[in-house]
């Protein structure tokens, strides 16, 4: 599970980060008909022929495997917000675009399985792949602004990318922490849209006995899907 | 406490500081070349820091600041940071020096590390996440223990996340049965 193999990294493995993504709810199309099925994350179906139903991403790819049903790609996947969202992304230096938390495993999910449901399937996989490549080159940029923070908050950044730089970023930030021990740090303030640095308001004096404060990095991320604006919060503790 | 036992911050304290004996010390046997076994005062010997701590609050030594840390050093970190080669000076680098500052009472080490350390994180960064294997292995010889965490944390997880984008089983079957078994007679 999360971290097990080596104690100082603190990482979900990216089949977890997918598991925990394929929670989302998408929509099918079955062709057979079925009695509800009823689980203990809720209850889905009566399944009626070319009537569509929302299931969560699992049982929809588990039913395509076997031939049941079409997956109908979500509203985010089509070739125009896609291209909109990747123009966003290159417009915008430091601000990332709302995508849902999940969407690089979604895609990748929907991809391997549900092939031919996706109309111009090289074209939306590009744009995705593009989008992607963008946003990581900016959460490289960004990184690399901040020094001597301890706390660090990047919006709308997306499960597997939270996950890749998560070690890095926590040990950084731990490292950044306890160099900056005996001075304050100027305020400085940094033009970038996207992030805030959260002013360090815990006493400094005597760090060098127990008491180790744990430096934390939050990363908010809107989840459209939902409709209320549900922050999901991921806190990162750095390995004591 | 945390670090009692963290290898890094025991093998951060082997690290040797030169100190001045204020008092003479019998049956010591510090310097393999000296005939006795005493230090006399006023002897310069170089001591691991666990050590030189210790002394220090009994008053029995003073401690200067170690040599990885002298003019020469601070030149070249203001240099250019990214290319010093820290791990030949100290592999502990800076918590050598976070654990220094206090004793030999020098402030200005502090503001070095952290400038040093914010420009080679910069390019721990750039070259974490995207570069290839050759080109970055001399960089490496120059990390501290520390800085070479960071590395590897980065370079693992993105390797994690590229394996698991190329696909493969989901399932994968257990070594133990890849095996050809005899069938027992």
């Amino acid at each position: 599970m999360a971290g097990q193999s080596d104690p100082h990294i603190s990482l979900f493995s990216a089949q977890e980060v997918e598991f925990m993504a394929e929670d989302e709810l998408i929509e099918i199309v079955p062709n057979m008909r079925m009695d509800s099925l009823n689980f203990i994350c809720g209850d889905f179906g009566p399944f009626l022929p070319q009537i569509a139903t929302e299931v969560p991403l699992w049982l929809a790819i588990a039913l395509k495997k076997r031939g049941k049903c079409t997956i109908r790609p979500p509203q985010w996947m089509s070739i125009e917000n896609l291209t909109r969202i990747l123009e966003g992304e290159r417009d915008s230096q430091g601000a990332f675009q709302a995508l849902p938390f999940h969407y690089v495993e979604i895609s990748t999910l929907l991809f391997d399985h549900a092939r031919d449901d996706i109309p111009d399937m090289y074209m939306v996989r590009s744009l995705v792949e593009d989008i992607r490549d963008v946003r990581v080159h900016k959460v490289e940029t960004s990184l690399e602004k901040f020094s001597g923070t301890s706390a660090v908050k990047i919006p709308n950044l997306s499960a597997m990318e939270v996950n890749i730089i998560r070690p890095f970023v926590g040990r950084a930030l731990q490292a950044f922490y306890k160099h900056d021990n005996p001075e304050k740090i100027p305020d400085v303030d940094r033009a970038s849209s996207g992030q805030t640095r959260v002013p360090n308001n815990e006493p400094r004096e005597d760090m060098s006995e127990g008491g180790k404060i744990v430096p934390w990095m939050i990363i908010y991320s809107k989840n459209i899907q939902l409709d209320q604006a549900s922050k999901v919060i991921f806190l990162l503790y750095s390995g004591l | 406490m945390a670090n009692y036992y963290n290898i890094d911050d025991i093998l951060t304290e082997e690290e040797f500081v030169p100190v001045v004996f204020h008092k003479a010390a019998n049956g010591v046997l510090i310097d393999p070349s000296s005939e006795t076994n005493s230090v006399e005062q006023g002897a310069k010997v170089e001591l691991p820091l666990w050590l030189a701590q210790e002394l220090c609050l009994r008053q029995a030594v003073s401690i200067s600041a170690p040599a990885c840390f002298n003019q020469k050093t601070r030149l070249e970190i203001q240099a250019d940071a990214a290319c010093v080669d820290l791990r030949s000076r100290s592999p502990y680098f800076y918590e050598f020096g976070c654990k220094i500052a206090p004793l030999v009472g020098d402030k200005t080490v502090e503001v070095l590390l952290l400038s040093a350390f914010k420009i080679r994180y910069k390019e721990i960064l750039t070259k974490a996440y995207t570069a290839a294997h050759t080109s970055t292995l001399k960089f490496l010889t120059l990390l501290t223990k520390e800085e070479t965490n960071l590395y590897e944390a980065a370079q693992s997880s993105m390797a994690a996340f590229k394996k698991w984008r190329k696909g493969g089983p989901r399932l994968q079957r257990a070594s133990v049965l890849g095996r050809k078994r005899k069938p027992i007679e």
